[in-house]
């Protein structure tokens, strides 16, 4: 009973840390970097990876926790956020390092079965030249663009919830902004076509 | 171009059963629509991209931040000692100071804070639904980006007493250069009539505060010399005396 209540209070602290890290939160994310990088390394060590290598590993770890918090992956997650990540990283030790005990991975089945996504395409090798061309622009807008269409199009939110976000008076003035920050990104990759 | 909603909202799992029958035969059939729901799919990859490589970025910082730490764990112990001494003795020397010398944090926090309650924006018998309403209505309620945002859309965002509420919303944000661009000025300004009477004495009050926590002494003993030097009664005048004296 008492470890009942006990998991459930680690559920609702999920969804608080998930939120926050959907919002990009710096002190979030350094927190959660900070706690459990030692239980990281350490166990890492059991599969005798080195420290480096598991530095590695820990960081795309996180940035797996945080790709699936924005996509909604982890939205009903129960366990708590430090052995969601510790289980990314053992998935990754698993089929990266091709440790021969299976054990611990098995007793990860429950989460395995809560059909949590660990292999998320981190997407960087995988651009093709307009992309990258693209990607050039979009580092090249102001830093308002920026804030806009990485809220609607990165992490999902509508523009209802961007509005309250950036403090916008309206939405119809929010809706115009992000219409034009589009258009400037396209005349940009247009100036750029009509140079050859 | 209408069309071009339904991109979104299929990105937002948010089409109607018809909707999505139109998304459908468009992206089929239309070219400029297939065209642009590529370009949007495309800025989706490649803002998550931008937004890894930050995050790896950042994860980087800490990750050079604990490796700094941890080399300052191996030092010989007579340094830790004679550290030690040091920092005892210049704690002793410090806290003699800042009794005498209050750090100019500590002047803004005293002076800015306990007179933000004294304006009182007038906001009764103004018409409840112009911006210049709602814009005091969030300035009051702390809302100050809110506050900012609509002071920019009044119908005259150049008058001297809507600068000058801006101006104090920047300061409450922390903007402070922001802040001593919109009250500079109006410290300068003649003639102030109607709702801007008198904005040029409490304007140099303020950016005087303003000039202190951007570190700025010498231009705000500057402000603070010129209230001082006004007739007695002036707005602040005892404050700015007492603060020009522990800036000196």
């Amino acid at each position: 009973m008492f470890l009942l209540t006990l998991s459930n209070m680690g559920a609702s602290n999920s969804k608080n840390i998930i939120n926050l890290l959907k919002q990009g939160d710096p002190k979030t994310l350094e927190k959660i970097y900070l706690e459990n990088r030692e239980g990281f390394i350490n166990f890492s060590k059991k599969y005798n990876v080195e420290e480096y290598d598991a530095v590695d590993i820990y960081q795309d770890s996180i940035l797996v926790l945080r790709e699936n918090a924005i996509n909604g992956k982890i939205d009903s997650l129960q366990s708590n956020i430090s052995t969601y990540l510790f289980a990314i990283g053992k998935y990754k030790i698993f089929h990266n390092f091709r440790v021969r005990s299976k054990f611990d991975f098995e007793a990860d089945y429950d989460l395995v079965e809560e059909n949590l996504d660990f292999d998320v395409n981190l997407y960087s090798t995988n651009l093709t030249k307009e992309q990258r061309l693209l990607k050039k622009y979009y580092g090249e807008l102001g830093d308002r663009c920026k804030s806009v269409l990485n809220l609607f199009y990165y992490q999902g939110y509508n523009l209802d919830e961007i509005r309250e976000i950036l403090n916008y008076s309206n939405k119809k003035v929010l809706k115009s902004q992000k219409s034009r920050c589009i258009k400037q990104l396209k005349n940009l990759l247009n100036k750029n076509y009509e140079e050859f | 171009m209408k069309n071009f909603e339904l991109i979104d909202l299929y990105f937002d799992n948010s089409l109607s059963p018809k909707e999505q029958l139109l998304f459908n035969d468009l992206l089929q059939n239309d070219l400029d629509f297939k065209n642009e729901f590529i370009f949007r799919k495309d800025l989706k990859k490649v803002i998550a991209v931008s937004q890894q490589e930050d995050l790896k970025a950042s994860l980087g910082q800490f990750e050079n931040k604990i490796q700094q730490n941890s080399r300052f764990m191996v030092l010989p112990k007579k340094w830790l000692v004679a550290a030690s001494i040091f920092i005892l003795a210049s704690f002793g020397i410090y806290s003699v100071k800042t009794e005498y010398y209050p750090s100019n944090e500590a002047i803004y926090e005293t002076y800015f804070q306990s007179c933000r309650n004294t304006i009182q924006p007038v906001v009764r018998g103004e018409n409840p639904n112009t911006i210049e309403y709602r814009a005091f209505v969030a300035y009051e309620a702390h809302d100050y980006y809110k506050a900012i945002n609509l002071f920019n859309s009044v119908a005259e965002p150049d008058a001297s007493y809507i600068n000058f509420y801006k101006g104090l919303s920047y300061m409450e944000i922390n903007k402070l250069n922001k802040a001593i661009e919109l009250l500079s000025p109006i410290t300068k300004a003649k003639n102030l009539e109607g709702k801007s009477a008198n904005f040029d004495e409490k304007a140099k009050w303020y950016l005087a505060l303003a000039y202190i926590k951007n570190d700025e002494n010498k231009k705000a003993i500057e402000e603070l010399t010129l209230i001082s030097n006004q007739p007695a009664g002036t707005y602040k005048k005892e404050e700015a005396l007492e603060v020009l004296a522990y800036l000196k």
